[in-house]
């Protein structure tokens, strides 16, 4: 019987190639321990902006859950945060929808009772579809145009089928395709951006409003900050689109298409130097310069101060958090701080990080959430003056942590600055 | 005349697979939730409260599409292989949810095939996520009772010995419900209080048929209950040795009561037993207050009064709150908004399965 929790260093995880990676960090192979970090990465509605709560960025609209009553269960959670307390609604399947699919006769209907009921006429209805109807193999956009007749509104399907989250357009792909999927074709505004990928807006402080100024942006927008449906609707004159997160690349793709705005990818990352070269490669390639130079000062010195305080600390770092956690524990072990652990799922694209990662810090310990094994455990296997990520203080309960999982986003040389002023806290 | 299965304010309450865990949760056994992914997280995140306090072996199948639509039963007995390999797990329980219900998985062979390969007893349980968390829990009794009790045990009753089915967190108005119902029972004069599932072993199943009586302090431990009387001859009675402190933590003194239409709604057990409560205080004042139960759960019969009702829709509840004539409900708090413009006095009784939420806010949640 083993009762070690199963572990790889970075060194054996790199050496083995993006190509191999061992079976044990394989999702499909396993069953899955309920970890925390499990629970936000496995399941699409869970915390945070899942599918649910994403599905309602658009500005006044609300959510009908057509489901069993499971899935609508954790929406409780969800409705007690300001802003969505009266947004959800719920279809709920009997034993006999879940084999028949009743429940779609009874969809338009109950989209116009909710758009009935309520005081304020929404701008969309988005439905919340789940695994039972993924495997009906529902035809949701027929389902609704019903909706959209009977109730005069707008009705958007958002698929938060958890069974398909290894698939080529997982939920919170199309989740983000979905949010968009109401923009329609408007005369274009060059001075205008949209920045997309998150459900949140980017920290005030973040720099790169102020880089785009620089650039002769104007009006920037984030589906987040937009006040009203009309607000929203501006987004359609956007000159380009910025993306920030690979998951909305499909997103992207779709309002190209249709709306004919061309978009180009920036990622999130802590290694300052690396920031310097995006966005000095971003500047070129919308023929603009940037004045980066103050900024990076900032992080750089928060680096240093940090260093200079606490000196080469071990830090573990796990995955349920606003970094790529092999990239954020790059950074960390290049800032000169030791990662004795990473808590985190391993995709084929960490590999650009992993095999940087093996150099200079090859006995590194990668743990992965999913592991049943994860149940063994045990926080005093590892020295750890400080974690970071809220998956990681599960593992070291009583080791200063900082979450970094704030819904402002952080991003570029500000979200290097503010986490050291959050370790910094921590260890205050 | 509302849309079947519309809710437009009440949100929906602990499913059957969360009643299920609840009860295997402190067993020791290897759990494992048949599915995607999304069910595991709303036991693991959201319907069990012990979840950061206590580590259980919970588990999600992890199924994908083509597990499902291929029926790929055969993975899902080998990651439970590869698992019990690793875990030193005294069973395994298979709790279903709607994808397996959607398939049509035949639970009989799963467990079949996992106790030939992991050697493990398996119990399944066929929750499907449609029905609420009582279900689970009176089906998932029931099937530890059959397994985990020996058929031939002998009629070597332990003195003063008492079971107590039905405790889970989804029914209890605080982590400790478990502890101070066996303080409560020991106090009164039981030398041995079993409350399964909660602060005791898969062990005590064992010796389910050599205690003295049980206590069902949930309707979903009922079945259970009947079964152990018919089997094993173990008596049996309805009660909520907490109904005391309870009583004491409403904001309701005996003169409010007289002469008042009061609507409880809860489940049955509690429900009853709060108004034998209520009702006693009053009995010699010739002022009784009418008091009926109403239950969005099991509504056993053998313990219902007349007009006694179970809630079935959100319109139901609509409906039987704007037209009972009733001076004062006692319900989860959560019911409150979706009592509307009832202009009699609401008291809020907590009931975690409804709201998620304790009465001692002992609820603890990853998600905040």
């Amino acid at each position: 019987m083993i009762t070690e929790p199963y572990s790889i260093t970075i060194k054996e995880l790199n050496e083995a190639g993006a190509d191999n990676i061992p079976p044990e960090l394989v999702p499909a192979t396993q069953l899955i321990y309920s970890s925390p970090a499990t629970l936000a990465f496995n399941s699409p509605g869970a915390t945070g902006f899942g599918v649910k709560r994403a599905g309602l960025a658009v500005p006044g609209s609300v959510m009908l859950l057509v489901a069993p009553g499971c899935c609508g269960r954790n929406t409780k959670l969800l409705s007690e945060i300001p802003g969505y307390e009266d947004r959800f609604f719920f279809l709920l399947m009997d034993e006999s929808d879940i084999v028949n699919g009743d429940h779609l006769a009874r969809v338009p209907e109950a989209v116009k009772e909710v758009v009935e009921y309520l005081d304020e006429k929404p701008s969309a209805v988005m439905i919340c579809a789940t695994c039972v109807d993924a495997l009906l193999g529902t035809d949701w956009d027929r389902v609704c145009r019903k909706a959209e007749t009977l109730s005069g509104v707008p009705v958007r399907p958002c698929y938060m089928y958890a069974l398909t989250r290894e698939g080529r357009k997982p939920p919170m792909v199309l989740v983000r395709k979905a949010i968009y999927s109401l923009l329609e074709p408007a005369k274009r505004d060059p001075r205008t951006v949209n920045i997309m990928g998150y459900f949140s807006s980017l920290t005030d402080d973040c720099e790169l409003y102020d880089l785009l100024m620089q650039a002769g942006v104007r009006k920037i927008n984030e589906i987040s900050r937009c006040r009203d449906f009309e607000d929203y609707r501006g987004m359609s004159r956007a000159n380009f689109n910025i993306i920030l997160n690979h998951e909305a690349r499909t997103a992207a793709d779709d309002i190209a298409g249709r709306l004919g705005i061309p978009y180009l990818e920036l990622t999130r990352l802590y290694q300052i130097d690396k920031i310097a070269n995006q966005y000095s490669a971003f500047a070129g390639s919308i023929g603009a310069e940037f004045d980066d130079s103050e900024y990076r000062k900032h992080a750089e010195k928060a680096v240093a101060d940090f260093r200079e305080k606490y000196g080469s600390i071990s830090i573990a770092v796990g995955e349920m958090l606003n970094a790529n956690a092999f990239e954020l524990a790059l950074s960390l072990v290049k800032y000169g701080f030791r990662v004795p652990e990473i808590y985190s799922n391993v995709s084929r694209e960490d590999y650009v990080y992993i095999r940087h990662l093996a150099e200079i810090s090859p006995e590194t310990r990668l743990f992965t959430n999913l592991s049943p094994t994860m149940l063994f455990y045990d926080c005093s296997r590892a020295e750890a003056d400080l974690t970071l990520g809220k998956d990681a203080e599960y593992y070291h309960p009583d080791c200063p942590n900082v979450p970094w999982n704030e819904e402002k986003q952080p991003f570029g040389y500000s979200g290097v600055t503010r986490l050291f002023e959050k370790m910094t806290e921590a260890l205050a | 005349m509302s849309v079947k299965g519309l809710h437009k304010i009440i949100y929906p309450f602990a499913p059957d697979q969360s009643g299920a865990a609840a009860v295997l949760y402190e067993l020791g056994g290897m759990i494992i939730i048949c599915d995607a992914g999304g069910c595991a997280g709303n036991v693991c995140g959201f319907d069990e409260p012990r979840w950061l306090s206590t580590k259980s072996a919970v588990f999600s199948a992890g199924l994908r599409d083509m597990d499902a639509i291929l029926g790929r039963d055969d993975l899902l007995i080998e990651k439970i292989k590869k698992a019990s390999a690793k875990i030193d797990a005294k069973f395994v329980a298979v709790i279903g949810t709607p994808v397996p219900a959607t398939i049509a998985t035949d639970y009989k062979a799963l467990k079949r095939m996992a106790e030939k390969r992991t050697g493990l007893p398996v119990i399944t349980i066929d929750s499907n996520g449609v029905l609420w968390y009582d279900s689970g829990i009176e089906k998932t009794y029931l099937e530890c009772f059959r397994k985990f009790t020996p058929e031939d045990t002998e009629k070597n009753i332990i003195p003063d010995s008492v079971g107590v089915i039905g405790v889970t967190p989804l029914d209890s108005e605080s982590l400790s419900a478990g502890k101070r119902i066996t303080e409560t029972l020991t106090a009164g004069g039981s030398k041995r209080v079993i409350c399964y599932g909660v602060g005791g072993s898969l062990e005590d199943f064992a010796d389910a048929g050599r205690t003295e009586k049980n206590i069902v302090v949930a309707a979903s431990g009922l079945k259970a209950a009947r079964y152990l009387k018919e089997r094993y001859g173990t008596p049996y009675e309805c009660s909520d040795p907490l109904i005391g402190e309870v009583r004491a933590g409403l904001p309701l003194s005996t003169e409010d009561l007289y002469g008042k239409k009061i609507l409880i709604i809860h489940q049955q057990v509690r429900a009853n037993a709060l108004r034998d409560t209520l009702r006693k205080e009053t009995d010699d004042t010739g002022n009784a207050p009418d008091i009926t139960v109403a239950t969005w759960f099991i509504m056993d019969d053998e313990i219902a009064e007349e007009g006694d009702f179970r809630i079935r829709e959100e319109s139901d509840f609509f409906d039987h709150v704007s037209d009972g004539g009733w001076d004062i409900i006692i319900a989860d708090g959560s019911f409150r908004k979706a009592a509307g413009d009832f202009g009699g006095r609401f008291i809020d009784l907590p009931h975690f399965a409804v709201s998620g939420h304790f009465a001692d806010e002992e609820s603890v949640r990853f998600y905040t």
